[in-house]
Protein backbone atom coordinates (compact mmCIF):
# COMPACT_ATOMS: atom_id res chain seq x y z
CA UNK A 1 0.00 0.00 0.00
CA UNK A 2 1.55 3.34 -0.90
CA UNK A 3 2.48 5.89 1.93
CA UNK A 4 -0.51 8.04 0.73
CA UNK A 5 -3.11 5.38 0.87
CA UNK A 6 -2.04 4.28 4.37
CA UNK A 7 -2.06 7.66 5.30
CA UNK A 8 -5.81 8.47 3.96
CA UNK A 9 -7.12 5.26 5.73
CA UNK A 10 -5.60 5.48 9.15
CA UNK A 11 -6.53 9.07 9.07
CA UNK A 12 -10.47 7.95 7.98
CA UNK A 13 -10.62 4.91 11.01
CA UNK A 14 -8.90 7.50 13.28
CA UNK A 15 -11.99 10.12 12.25
CA UNK A 16 -14.31 6.97 12.68
CA UNK A 17 -13.26 6.20 16.17
CA UNK A 18 -13.34 10.00 16.99
CA UNK A 19 -16.74 10.17 15.80
CA UNK A 20 -18.25 6.85 17.44
CA UNK A 21 -16.74 7.96 20.70
CA UNK A 22 -18.54 11.62 20.64
CA UNK A 23 -21.77 10.55 19.37
CA UNK A 24 -23.00 8.75 22.69
CA UNK A 25 -22.15 12.38 24.61
CA UNK A 26 -23.76 14.27 22.37
CA UNK A 27 -26.89 12.13 22.54
CA UNK A 28 -27.12 12.51 26.00
CA UNK A 29 -25.97 16.19 25.98
CA UNK A 30 -28.82 16.47 23.93
CA UNK A 31 -31.59 14.24 26.27
CA UNK A 32 -32.07 16.67 28.94
CA UNK A 33 -32.47 19.69 26.97
CA UNK A 34 -35.43 17.81 24.92
CA UNK A 35 -36.86 16.59 28.24
CA UNK A 36 -37.24 20.29 29.23
CA UNK A 37 -38.19 21.92 25.69
CA UNK A 38 -41.18 19.80 24.97
CA UNK A 39 -44.10 20.97 26.05
CA UNK A 40 -47.89 18.56 25.30
CA UNK A 41 -49.72 19.52 22.60
CA UNK A 42 -53.06 20.67 23.09
CA UNK A 43 -55.07 18.19 20.78
CA UNK A 44 -53.78 14.27 20.94
CA UNK A 45 -52.60 12.69 17.78
CA UNK A 46 -55.63 10.94 17.43
CA UNK A 47 -58.95 11.72 18.92
CA UNK A 48 -58.56 10.56 22.13
CA UNK A 49 -61.17 11.75 24.66
CA UNK A 50 -60.16 13.32 28.26
CA UNK A 51 -61.49 13.33 31.22
CA UNK A 52 -60.31 16.43 33.14
CA UNK A 53 -61.06 17.63 36.86
CA UNK A 54 -59.92 21.30 38.18
CA UNK A 55 -60.57 22.42 41.31
CA UNK A 56 -59.77 26.20 42.10
CA UNK A 57 -59.93 27.60 45.94
CA UNK A 58 -59.89 31.22 46.51
CA UNK A 59 -58.70 31.12 49.85
CA UNK A 60 -55.32 32.45 50.90
CA UNK A 61 -53.42 29.73 49.47
CA UNK A 62 -54.67 29.72 46.45
CA UNK A 63 -54.53 25.46 46.11
CA UNK A 64 -55.12 24.25 42.45
CA UNK A 65 -55.75 20.65 41.06
CA UNK A 66 -55.99 19.67 37.79
CA UNK A 67 -55.93 16.05 36.99
CA UNK A 68 -56.09 15.05 33.64
CA UNK A 69 -57.01 11.19 32.37
CA UNK A 70 -57.42 9.73 29.08
CA UNK A 71 -60.57 7.84 29.31
CA UNK A 72 -59.00 4.65 27.63
CA UNK A 73 -56.41 4.79 30.55
CA UNK A 74 -59.32 4.49 32.61
CA UNK A 75 -61.10 1.89 30.82
CA UNK A 76 -57.90 -0.62 31.12
CA UNK A 77 -56.35 0.77 34.45
CA UNK A 78 -59.92 0.21 36.58
CA UNK A 79 -60.92 -3.67 35.83
CA UNK A 80 -57.04 -4.50 37.42
CA UNK A 81 -58.14 -2.44 40.46
CA UNK A 82 -59.58 -5.18 42.81
CA UNK A 83 -60.32 -3.54 46.14
CA UNK A 84 -62.94 -3.60 48.47
CA UNK A 85 -66.08 -3.39 46.69
CA UNK A 86 -64.57 -2.52 42.98
CA UNK A 87 -64.00 -5.87 41.08
CA UNK A 88 -63.20 -5.90 37.37
CA UNK A 89 -64.32 -2.50 36.81
CA UNK A 90 -67.73 -2.85 38.65
CA UNK A 91 -69.00 -1.22 42.04
CA UNK A 92 -70.84 -3.78 44.05
CA UNK A 93 -73.66 -1.32 46.07
CA UNK A 94 -75.12 -3.25 48.94
CA UNK A 95 -78.29 -3.20 47.42
CA UNK A 96 -80.58 -1.79 44.44
CA UNK A 97 -82.96 -0.44 47.38
CA UNK A 98 -81.61 2.94 48.62
CA UNK A 99 -83.41 4.06 51.29
CA UNK A 100 -86.30 2.43 49.85
CA UNK A 101 -85.59 3.93 46.04
CA UNK A 102 -85.42 1.31 43.45
CA UNK A 103 -82.41 3.43 41.52
CA UNK A 104 -82.41 0.64 38.92
CA UNK A 105 -86.64 1.05 38.06
CA UNK A 106 -86.43 4.62 38.25
CA UNK A 107 -83.47 4.40 35.81
CA UNK A 108 -85.65 2.59 33.58
CA UNK A 109 -88.46 5.03 34.02
CA UNK A 110 -86.33 8.14 33.05
CA UNK A 111 -85.37 6.23 29.86
CA UNK A 112 -88.44 5.71 28.54
CA UNK A 113 -89.93 9.40 29.96
CA UNK A 114 -89.97 11.83 27.89
CA UNK A 115 -88.11 15.28 28.19
CA UNK A 116 -88.73 17.62 31.92
CA UNK A 117 -88.64 18.58 34.82
CA UNK A 118 -89.16 15.59 37.74
CA UNK A 119 -88.09 17.27 40.86
CA UNK A 120 -88.55 21.00 41.87
CA UNK A 121 -87.63 21.53 45.23
CA UNK A 122 -87.76 25.15 46.18
CA UNK A 123 -86.93 25.77 49.76
CA UNK A 124 -85.63 28.19 51.98
CA UNK A 125 -82.36 26.65 52.05
CA UNK A 126 -81.65 24.78 49.19
CA UNK A 127 -83.59 24.85 45.18
CA UNK A 128 -83.10 21.36 43.64
CA UNK A 129 -84.24 20.22 39.79
CA UNK A 130 -83.98 17.05 38.36
CA UNK A 131 -84.70 16.93 34.56
CA UNK A 132 -84.19 15.06 31.41
CA UNK A 133 -82.98 17.12 28.64
CA UNK A 134 -81.82 16.27 25.24
CA UNK A 135 -80.82 13.08 26.28
CA UNK A 136 -79.33 14.51 29.30
CA UNK A 137 -79.93 13.85 32.97
CA UNK A 138 -79.83 16.87 34.82
CA UNK A 139 -79.28 17.53 38.33
CA UNK A 140 -78.89 21.39 39.53
CA UNK A 141 -78.99 22.11 43.37
CA UNK A 142 -78.76 25.94 44.60
CA UNK A 143 -77.79 25.68 48.36
CA UNK A 144 -78.77 29.23 50.07
CA UNK A 145 -76.96 28.94 52.92
CA UNK A 146 -76.73 31.81 54.77
CA UNK A 147 -72.81 31.71 55.65
CA UNK A 148 -71.78 30.14 52.39
CA UNK A 149 -73.59 29.43 48.89
CA UNK A 150 -72.95 27.32 46.53
CA UNK A 151 -74.12 25.67 43.26
CA UNK A 152 -74.21 22.18 42.01
CA UNK A 153 -74.83 20.86 38.60
CA UNK A 154 -74.41 17.58 37.35
CA UNK A 155 -74.95 16.78 33.63
CA UNK A 156 -74.92 13.31 32.61
CA UNK A 157 -75.93 12.03 28.90
CA UNK A 158 -78.46 9.08 29.61
CA UNK A 159 -76.51 6.53 27.38
CA UNK A 160 -73.79 6.64 29.99
CA UNK A 161 -76.11 6.06 32.76
CA UNK A 162 -77.56 3.48 31.03
CA UNK A 163 -74.33 1.82 30.84
CA UNK A 164 -73.35 2.03 34.67
CA UNK A 165 -76.76 0.28 34.99
CA UNK A 166 -75.83 -2.36 33.00
CA UNK A 167 -74.44 -4.72 35.02
CA UNK A 168 -75.53 -7.20 37.49
CA UNK A 169 -78.97 -6.08 39.92
CA UNK A 170 -76.54 -4.84 42.60
CA UNK A 171 -73.51 -3.29 40.79
CA UNK A 172 -72.33 -0.25 38.78
CA UNK A 173 -70.33 -0.61 35.76
CA UNK A 174 -67.78 1.83 35.51
CA UNK A 175 -65.77 0.54 32.45
CA UNK A 176 -68.69 0.28 30.62
CA UNK A 177 -69.94 4.07 31.90
CA UNK A 178 -66.65 5.25 31.06
CA UNK A 179 -67.08 3.53 27.23
CA UNK A 180 -70.29 5.17 26.76
CA UNK A 181 -68.62 8.16 27.59
CA UNK A 182 -65.80 8.35 25.50
CA UNK A 183 -68.66 7.80 22.57
CA UNK A 184 -70.35 11.32 23.53
CA UNK A 185 -69.07 14.61 22.74
CA UNK A 186 -67.08 17.71 24.49
CA UNK A 187 -69.47 18.49 27.29
CA UNK A 188 -69.43 19.52 31.26
CA UNK A 189 -70.23 16.64 33.41
CA UNK A 190 -70.14 18.32 36.69
CA UNK A 191 -70.00 22.17 37.85
CA UNK A 192 -69.27 22.90 41.41
CA UNK A 193 -69.42 27.30 42.05
CA UNK A 194 -69.03 27.87 45.69
CA UNK A 195 -67.73 31.26 47.62
CA UNK A 196 -64.68 29.68 48.27
CA UNK A 197 -63.80 27.64 45.65
CA UNK A 198 -65.13 25.96 42.18
CA UNK A 199 -64.70 22.53 40.54
CA UNK A 200 -65.47 21.25 36.96
CA UNK A 201 -65.42 17.70 35.91
CA UNK A 202 -65.74 17.57 32.09
CA UNK A 203 -64.89 15.95 28.87
CA UNK A 204 -62.79 17.04 25.81
CA UNK A 205 -60.28 15.82 23.12
CA UNK A 206 -57.33 17.98 24.24
CA UNK A 207 -54.65 16.76 26.95
CA UNK A 208 -54.41 19.86 28.81
CA UNK A 209 -56.96 21.71 30.98
CA UNK A 210 -57.39 24.92 29.80
CA UNK B 1 0.68 3.49 12.86
CA UNK B 2 -2.46 1.59 10.97
CA UNK B 3 -2.41 -1.00 13.94
CA UNK B 4 -3.05 1.35 16.50
CA UNK B 5 -6.00 2.84 14.16
CA UNK B 6 -7.30 -0.50 13.50
CA UNK B 7 -7.24 -0.97 17.43
CA UNK B 8 -8.96 2.56 18.28
CA UNK B 9 -11.30 1.79 15.66
CA UNK B 10 -12.51 -1.51 17.26
CA UNK B 11 -12.09 -0.94 21.07
CA UNK B 12 -14.20 2.86 20.48
CA UNK B 13 -16.63 0.64 18.24
CA UNK B 14 -16.84 -1.66 21.09
CA UNK B 15 -17.46 1.47 23.56
CA UNK B 16 -20.11 3.04 21.50
CA UNK B 17 -21.98 -0.22 21.08
CA UNK B 18 -22.08 -0.89 24.80
CA UNK B 19 -22.53 2.66 25.54
CA UNK B 20 -25.35 2.76 22.58
CA UNK B 21 -27.14 -0.45 25.00
CA UNK B 22 -26.47 0.69 28.20
CA UNK B 23 -28.35 4.58 27.11
CA UNK B 24 -30.88 2.71 24.74
CA UNK B 25 -33.89 3.36 26.89
CA UNK B 26 -32.36 6.68 28.31
CA UNK B 27 -31.84 7.40 32.16
CA UNK B 28 -33.53 7.43 35.11
CA UNK B 29 -32.87 10.56 37.34
CA UNK B 30 -33.29 10.89 40.75
CA UNK B 31 -32.80 14.40 42.58
CA UNK B 32 -33.65 14.69 45.76
CA UNK B 33 -32.63 18.29 47.79
CA UNK B 34 -33.14 19.00 51.29
CA UNK B 35 -32.75 23.11 51.90
CA UNK B 36 -32.16 22.79 55.69
CA UNK B 37 -29.23 22.34 57.83
CA UNK B 38 -28.15 19.01 57.35
CA UNK B 39 -30.30 18.19 54.76
CA UNK B 40 -29.47 15.32 51.75
CA UNK B 41 -28.95 16.00 48.54
CA UNK B 42 -28.87 13.18 46.09
CA UNK B 43 -28.85 13.74 42.71
CA UNK B 44 -28.52 9.86 40.86
CA UNK B 45 -28.59 9.44 37.29
CA UNK B 46 -28.80 5.52 36.26
CA UNK B 47 -29.18 3.94 33.16
CA UNK B 48 -32.91 2.53 32.86
CA UNK B 49 -31.53 -0.33 30.67
CA UNK B 50 -29.36 -1.57 33.63
CA UNK B 51 -31.91 -1.68 35.73
CA UNK B 52 -34.54 -4.88 34.85
CA UNK B 53 -30.77 -6.10 33.80
CA UNK B 54 -29.77 -5.70 37.57
CA UNK B 55 -33.16 -7.41 38.73
CA UNK B 56 -31.54 -10.83 37.20
CA UNK B 57 -28.88 -10.78 40.02
CA UNK B 58 -31.30 -9.93 43.01
CA UNK B 59 -31.92 -12.97 44.61
CA UNK B 60 -35.00 -14.87 43.95
CA UNK B 61 -36.50 -14.80 47.73
CA UNK B 62 -36.16 -11.17 47.38
CA UNK B 63 -37.64 -10.39 44.62
CA UNK B 64 -40.25 -12.95 45.65
CA UNK B 65 -41.24 -10.91 48.85
CA UNK B 66 -41.53 -7.55 46.93
CA UNK B 67 -44.05 -8.90 44.67
CA UNK B 68 -45.51 -10.14 47.29
CA UNK B 69 -46.01 -7.36 49.34
CA UNK B 70 -46.74 -5.16 46.27
CA UNK B 71 -49.02 -8.22 44.97
CA UNK B 72 -52.03 -5.48 44.48
CA UNK B 73 -50.70 -2.45 43.53
CA UNK B 74 -48.06 -4.28 40.72
CA UNK B 75 -51.48 -5.17 38.28
CA UNK B 76 -52.79 -1.42 38.68
CA UNK B 77 -49.13 -0.47 37.86
CA UNK B 78 -48.37 -2.57 34.75
CA UNK B 79 -51.79 -1.23 33.79
CA UNK B 80 -51.11 2.40 34.16
CA UNK B 81 -47.25 1.93 32.34
CA UNK B 82 -48.21 0.00 29.57
CA UNK B 83 -51.07 2.80 29.00
CA UNK B 84 -49.05 5.79 29.39
CA UNK B 85 -46.64 4.77 27.03
CA UNK B 86 -49.96 5.72 24.64
CA UNK B 87 -49.24 9.53 25.75
CA UNK B 88 -45.68 10.02 25.94
CA UNK B 89 -46.25 14.20 26.37
CA UNK B 90 -49.09 15.06 28.92
CA UNK B 91 -49.77 16.63 32.39
CA UNK B 92 -51.53 13.61 34.30
CA UNK B 93 -51.71 15.82 37.88
CA UNK B 94 -50.70 19.16 38.96
CA UNK B 95 -51.64 20.67 42.24
CA UNK B 96 -50.52 23.70 43.73
CA UNK B 97 -50.88 24.37 47.10
CA UNK B 98 -49.79 27.96 48.03
CA UNK B 99 -45.69 27.49 47.90
CA UNK B 100 -46.05 23.77 47.11
CA UNK B 101 -46.50 22.19 43.78
CA UNK B 102 -46.98 18.69 42.80
CA UNK B 103 -46.28 17.52 39.24
CA UNK B 104 -46.92 14.63 37.43
CA UNK B 105 -46.39 14.34 33.80
CA UNK B 106 -44.85 12.36 31.31
CA UNK B 107 -41.98 13.58 29.00
CA UNK B 108 -40.86 12.21 26.12
CA UNK B 109 -42.16 8.83 27.15
CA UNK B 110 -40.62 9.01 30.25
CA UNK B 111 -42.48 9.30 33.36
CA UNK B 112 -41.57 12.81 35.38
CA UNK B 113 -42.49 13.15 38.87
CA UNK B 114 -42.13 16.89 40.48
CA UNK B 115 -42.50 17.86 43.81
CA UNK B 116 -40.92 21.27 45.08
CA UNK B 117 -41.69 22.52 48.46
CA UNK B 118 -39.67 25.78 50.25
CA UNK B 119 -37.25 23.12 52.03
CA UNK B 120 -37.07 20.32 49.66
CA UNK B 121 -37.46 19.61 46.20
CA UNK B 122 -38.03 15.85 44.63
CA UNK B 123 -37.39 15.18 41.11
CA UNK B 124 -37.97 11.91 39.62
CA UNK B 125 -37.87 10.98 35.70
CA UNK B 126 -38.41 7.36 35.00
CA UNK B 127 -38.33 5.75 31.36
CA UNK B 128 -41.95 4.40 31.08
CA UNK B 129 -40.51 1.03 29.35
CA UNK B 130 -38.19 0.36 32.36
CA UNK B 131 -41.24 0.78 34.78
CA UNK B 132 -42.96 -1.74 32.03
CA UNK B 133 -40.17 -3.98 32.07
CA UNK B 134 -39.79 -3.67 36.22
CA UNK B 135 -43.54 -4.31 36.91
CA UNK B 136 -43.53 -7.01 34.25
CA UNK B 137 -40.90 -8.62 35.74
CA UNK B 138 -41.99 -8.61 39.58
CA UNK B 139 -45.52 -9.60 38.30
CA UNK B 140 -43.93 -12.76 36.99
CA UNK B 141 -42.32 -13.36 40.45
CA UNK B 142 -45.30 -12.74 42.45
CA UNK B 143 -46.82 -15.82 43.82
CA UNK B 144 -49.12 -17.89 41.51
CA UNK B 145 -48.02 -16.25 38.37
Amino acid sequence: MSDCKRGFCTRTALTAATTLLLIPGLALAQAPSAKTSSAPSTTSAKQDRWLHVRVISSDAKGETVRVNVPLELAEKVLPAINHDRLHDGKVKIDCAHLNDVDLRAMVGAIRTAKDGEYVTVQGNDNDVRVAKQDNHLIIHVLDKGKSKRSQVEIKVPMKVIDALFSAGKDELDLVAALHALSGTGDTELVSVKADDNTVRVWLDSKNVAN
Amino acid sequence: MMLLAKAALGLTGTLFVAGAYTFHEGVIRIDVDEHRAGGSHVHMWVPAAAVPMALHFVPQKHLRKAAEHSREALPIAHAIVKELKKYPDVDLVEVVDGSQHVRIRTRNGKLQIDVEEPDQQVHLLLPLSTLDEVTSQLEAKAPGA
